[in-house]
């Protein structure tokens, strides 16, 4: 059968040209810089000069860092903050976009979504005029105000880290808004339109009904937002520098300065910011995991 | 009556986050068409007469432009080449049958569980031996040629809700391979193929660390670089409503992708989320 030999040589062409480059640069640039970093984080290296192989020593490093922990202690900051007030906003954005008939909501969904869409640096330097010391927006507020506004939140150490909260919650509150939303039309109206009858108002309404028949949504947004907090470091590198006085260091800028920063006088420390990284590596996968055992009772059926 | 006033409460509430988003935009705008010494005597005043030469000025002196049309070659080829490589390959792992398919659909899947923020050195290591640092095809090479496991599951997901009958009556007729995929499959697809592609434009377009990295030389920066450099040059310069004007430019191409394909690009954002 001519005909079907030539099919069968057609497929395995197609599936050569089109699967094999794709694949094998997928292999070369992700799974196997994977492998390389496991290699890396035994290395004395600087990136130019000659590899030495240290063992464990950077992993006891690890542990004897003080500064590691100082920016674990800053991520848990973040992560108690900013986890619980943007799924709490996000909610009640999406809860009264869905329930209360304003005639601007259709406006405001694709108002509230638009920071997601918006690029990282421009967003860090709108924050940086927003928090500015003379000159920013935030201050200028507070003038108006009457409340002071001659404060410089990113430049001291009181205010730098908690002042990158908002802005967290600013990026990410849109994109929940739409999950919930979503969410929120999936319930059945029956399930309302009873409990109206009941005499419900509209609290009830929201924390007996909605919130108990979001939890397994809930879950996921909690650890996508885990997930990009532990990652995230650009904000910071971009408008402290982890500063003022490593106020703002986070465990993956603390990484990322080893490796790329400028901050240890241009020297590159390719091997300890491995070492990091699979410290880090292993912290999202295990949270993830606990997270998924914990949660994985609760969530409701109807 | 106490109905009404909580309703207008809770319509405030919106109307309050929606000013946190459209407040510093707007502010951004008029402030970048002042002097600066406008601008430090007062942030709130608008300007007395517009001074458009900030933006003549943040195009050439800091590199805007250069840096504009590194962004479309950079955005535009990564864009044309890996909407290829997703759309070929969804077309492959999902309508053709063969031997490893299972296998590297599996191994492709498993990115999804990578964090990738471990790989940010090694990465940079590989690129600098392939001699592919401070080069523009170098980032478009990372940015399109490996194929992503988000493309293949949403095309892939897409192109399996195409009827079997549609291929096989082609091939009955003598239809080949590339011709089934050309004339059938990718006219299908375009909605989702459309999706995938805004997605990658704004992932591209607002990419600052993989660029951030690989490139060194201020002649090749994409946009999102460059702006991280001219704010760094502000602490010398103090210049501040130039840089407003540059950050407005790098908004613009953002405001019109949204305001064209919002409805898409909030659908394919849930899309993905509901993944994990």
């Amino acid at each position: 059968m001519p005909m079907l030999k030539n099919a069968r040589l057609q497929k395995s062409i197609f599936l050569f040209i089109v699967v094999a480059p794709a694949f094998a640069a997928y292999v070369l640039f992700t799974l196997y810089p994977n492998a390389l970093s496991i290699y890396y984080s035994f290395l004395e290296w600087d990136g130019i000069g000659a590899k030495t192989f240290v063992g464990w020593d950077n992993y006891i490093r690890l542990f004897h860092d003080p500064f590691i922990l100082r920016a674990l202690g800053h991520n848990l900051i973040l992560l108690v903050t900013v986890i619980p007030i943007t799924l709490i906003i996000s909610l009640v954005l999406a809860d009264l976009l869905i329930n209360r008939a304003f005639k601007e909501n259709s406006f405001y969904k694709v108002l509230y979504f638009f920071p997601n869409v918006l690029s990282l640096v421009v967003i860090a330097l709108v924050w940086s005029f927003i928090y500015d010391g003379t000159f920013g927006l935030l201050n200028g507020i507070l003038r108006v105000l009457g409340l002071g506004g001659e404060h410089n939140w990113l430049g001291s150490k009181g205010t730098a880290l908690l002042s990158m909260i908002p802005l967290y919650v600013w990026c990410y509150a849109g994109f929940y808004v739409v999950i919930f939303m979503n969410a929120m039309r999936g319930i059945p109206k029956s399930l309302y339109e009873s409990a109206t009858l009941d005499g419900i108002t509209h609290m009830q309404r929201f924390s007996k009904i909605t919130l108990p028949l979001l939890s397994g949504v809930i879950r996921v947004g909690v650890i996508f937002l885990m997930l990009s907090v532990i990652k995230g470091f650009e904000y910071m590198f971009i408008m402290t520098q982890g500063g003022p006085g490593g106020a703002t260091d986070v465990i993956s800028l603390y990484m990322f300065n080893f490796a790329f920063g400028s901050l240890n006088l241009g020297q590159h420390i390719y091997g300890y910011a491995s070492t990091i990284g699979m410290m880090i590596f292993v912290l999202l996968v295990g949270l993830k995991l606990i997270l998924d055992k914990f949660f994985a009772k609760d969530s409701v059926e109807y | 009556m106490r109905t009404g006033i909580s309703s207008w409460l809770w319509r405030m509430v919106l109307f309050l986050w929606a000013l946190t988003i459209l407040l510093p935009l707007f502010w951004i705008f008029y402030q970048s068409l002042k002097t600066n010494q406008a601008f430090f005597a007062d942030i709130w005043a608008f300007p007395e007469h517009l001074e458009w030469s900030n933006y003549e000025k943040a195009w050439t002196s800091l590199g805007i432009g250069q840096s504009v049309v590194n962004t479309l070659y950079y955005v535009g080829l990564s864009l044309l080449i890996s909407l290829f490589v997703s759309t070929v390959n969804a077309y492959a792992f999902t309508r053709i049958e063969w031997r490893l398919r299972s296998l590297l659909w599996s191994m492709i899947m498993l990115s999804l569980f990578l964090p990738g923020i471990n790989i940010l050195v090694s990465q940079y290591t590989l690129m600098r031996a392939l001699n592919l640092t401070d080069s523009l095809n170098g980032l478009v090479l990372l940015a399109s040629l490996p194929v992503g496991a988000f493309e293949l599951l949403l095309l892939g997901s897409f192109m399996r809700t195409l009827p079997k009958e549609l291929d096989e009556s082609a091939f009955i007729d003598g239809a080949t391979l590339f011709q089934v995929f050309r004339k059938i499959i990718l006219p299908l697809s375009m909605p989702g193929i459309v999706t995938i592609g805004i997605f990658k434009f704004v992932g591209l377009y607002n990419d600052f660390l993989g660029p951030f990295i690989l490139i060194s030389d201020p002649a090749k920066y994409p946009i999102s670089v460059n702006m991280y450099n001219a704010n760094a040059m502000m602490e010398y310069k103090a210049d501040w409503v130039t840089l407003l004007a540059g950050l407005v430019i790098t908004i613009i191409p953002t405001v019109i992708v949204y305001v064209l394909f919002q409805r898409r690009i909030i659908e394919g954002a849930t899309m993905g989320g509901v993944k994990g």
